[in-house]
């Protein structure tokens, strides 16, 4: 229930965002868009630190708090194949986590609309002040709409939630074998922000091999590759948020490789937490 | 009786790695042992004798070094071994923020139980736990023995032919504690199999008709329980109302024997926990009396 207490600070900065107004605003000619980008920005923010802090802290806490309580012997006494437990315990954190951004995504989503209502009458009322052509006032209106609720919006919500997915499969990989909660949380924030850093770094190496690199080291990098998940793939959340249009074959192809990676970390959770003794 | 042994533990042997040392530590050694299914059996040992680690080895949470765990036949690795087991670990605690009666459709779920016999089954369990009036609180909020006895109802709730008990009145007042072990007869009586550790010997005796005794993980002294504890070459008589004359015949008679020696004579006595109970009986049934008259009145 705890979780849900931050969907009340969610709304309450949310409301406040909503609020605030730029220095700038409404002197410049894209201040509107500017206002809607920091509510998108602010509310996304949190967003996306609720859904990674929780699915990497909730899931490093499952296994070891089942111990603790002894519940994890009543529940593997009973006919539950390990990989049910595993595969149970994780769709919990990302129900859990799917359900909190749904919510927050309503909220925000009614918030936006009214802002963006607001600000396309704002908008008319400068034209009609201003005697703006009706090409430029449909040019503004399209901008300021843009920003508003939209597909793209909903994408880049999409791609916090493969974020968090991603960090969770991975944070119960970790717990399978850590013996600490906390080694668990520490080691999944390493990997998380060295995931923001794979690309350049594997970019960087490969480019810094003079004579070219061997089938075996590119196989080797690939492979590294897939233990840190390359978290600037996911980088649509920050266009999403300035309003650009994500295609929806690079959206599939994240949902597919978020996918891929959740299923290789529980794979492997699996694998170590088959033969693990109570 | 059916053949296949409920349980069979062949020379279980199982070591822990120890930290900064090469050698390891030998937790339980050579353990066999068979309980026949109908039978209640009691491994009585000290603390960090080798008890629990058994117990963990036949549910398939440890894996043994050496030797073999079998349950109804199958070994006990397999998950579906566990279809058969019930299991009540030492001071159990269960998912706070549910109540006694969703932990107890939870477990049945997990069992692969659904629907109206899921319903049954949950309501079967609280009543033969007397939790019926607790089933909408919060596990949080249960007391000692309520938690041990949700605890027995959830390794009961899928009606296993086996139920492995792991010191099953730990911290469990008298009342809670005769409760439990009322239970466990209920359930040998309905032939279930119970497997019960303990160091509670007092416990072990009263409920259990085999027991093994075993120490440093070794099983030191295993059978009948009767045939243990019984000593050959002594004889008890217990008369009501004998006078000293009586008494004197007797003593005179045994002195007469050849072979017969008299070793002592004396008023049997009561467990102290049976002395509890007597009395709390007597309170409870004082206080209801009170109540009963103070409710005339008004």
């Amino acid at each position: 229930m705890k979780v849900f207490y931050f969907l009340g600070v969610f709304a309450v900065l949310m409301l406040a965002a909503s609020f605030f107004e730029m220095p700038w605003s409404r002197t410049t000619e894209d201040s509107a868009e500017q206002e809607l980008i920091v509510l998108k920005s602010t509310a996304m923010g949190a967003m996306a630190m609720f859904s990674i802090l929780f699915a990497i802290a909730a899931t490093a806490l499952l296994i070891p708090k089942d111990l603790e309580d002894r519940t994890l012997y009543t529940i593997l006494s009973k006919p539950v194949p390990r990989l049910d437990y595993l595969i149970g315990k994780l769709a919990g954190v990302l129900i859990l986590v799917t359900v909190s951004l749904l919510l927050m995504n309503g909220l925000l989503s009614i918030i936006l609309h009214f802002k963006t209502e607001e600000l396309l009458l704002v908008e008319m009322a400068k034209a009609e002040a201003h005697g703006w052509s009706a090409e430029h006032l449909e040019l503004r209106l399209s901008a300021v709409a843009q920003q508003g609720v939209t597909w793209t919006l909903q994408a880049g919500i999409g791609a916090i939630l493969f974020k968090a997915m991603v960090m969770a499969s991975l944070a119960l990989l970790i717990s399978t074998f850590s013996s600490s909660t906390l080694f668990t949380i520490v080691i999944a924030v390493v990997i998380y922000f060295m995931g923001h850093f794979t690309e350049d770094a594997r970019n960087y190496w490969l480019h810094s091999q003079s004579g070219g690199v061997s089938k075996e080291v590119k196989l080797m990098t690939q492979g590294i590759a897939l233990i840190f998940p390359d978290f600037q793939l996911y980088n649509i959340i920050d266009s999403t948020i300035e309003g650009k249009k994500v295609p929806q074959g690079i959206f599939t192809r994240l949902a597919i490789l978020t996918l891929f990676y959740s299923g290789i970390y529980s794979v492997l959770a699996w694998f170590t937490f088959r033969k693990k003794e109570f | 009786m059916e053949d296949i042994p409920a349980v069979q533990i062949n020379h279980l042997v199982k070591e822990f790695p120890s930290p900064f040392r090469k050698t390891k530590i030998r937790a339980v050694d050579d353990v066999s042992l068979t309980i026949m299914p109908g039978e209640v059996y009691g491994l009585i040992g000290p603390n960090g004798s080798g008890k629990s680690t058994t117990m963990k080895a036949l549910l398939g949470l440890l894996r043994p070094t050496a030797g073999s765990c079998y349950v109804f036949g199958k070994n006990s690795l397999k998950t579906d071994s566990r279809q058969e087991i019930g299991f009540l670990p030492e001071n159990p605690y269960f998912y706070k923020h549910l109540s006694g009666e969703e932990t107890l459709r939870f477990y049945a779920k997990l069992c692969g139980m659904r629907g109206k016999a899921l319903n049954n089954h949950v309501d079967k369990m609280l009543e033969m736990v007397s939790l019926q009036d607790a089933r909408k609180r919060r596990v949080g909020g249960y007391s000692k023995g309520m938690l041990q006895r949700i605890g027995l109802a959830q390794a009961l709730i899928h009606e296993p032919r086996l139920i492995i008990l792991d010191e099953p009145t730990a911290g469990v007042d008298p009342v809670g504690s005769r409760e439990i072990r009322d239970l466990i007869v209920q359930l040998k009586d309905k032939g279930v199999t119970v497997f019960l550790c303990s160091h509670l010997l007092e416990q072990v005796q009263e409920v259990c008709d085999h027991v093994g005794i075993i120490f440093n993980g070794k099983i030191v002294k295993a059978g009948p329980l009767e045939d243990l504890i019984a000593i050959e070459d002594q004889t008890e008589i217990l008369i009501k109302d004998a006078g000293p004359r009586t008494l004197a015949r007797i003593k005179a008679v045994i002195a007469d024997s050849e072979n017969a020696d008299f070793i002592s004579m004396g008023k049997p006595r009561t467990t102290l926990e049976r002395l509890f109970l007597d009395e709390a009986k007597k309170s409870n049934a004082t206080t209801m009396t009170a109540d009963q008259k103070g409710g005339d009145r008004a």
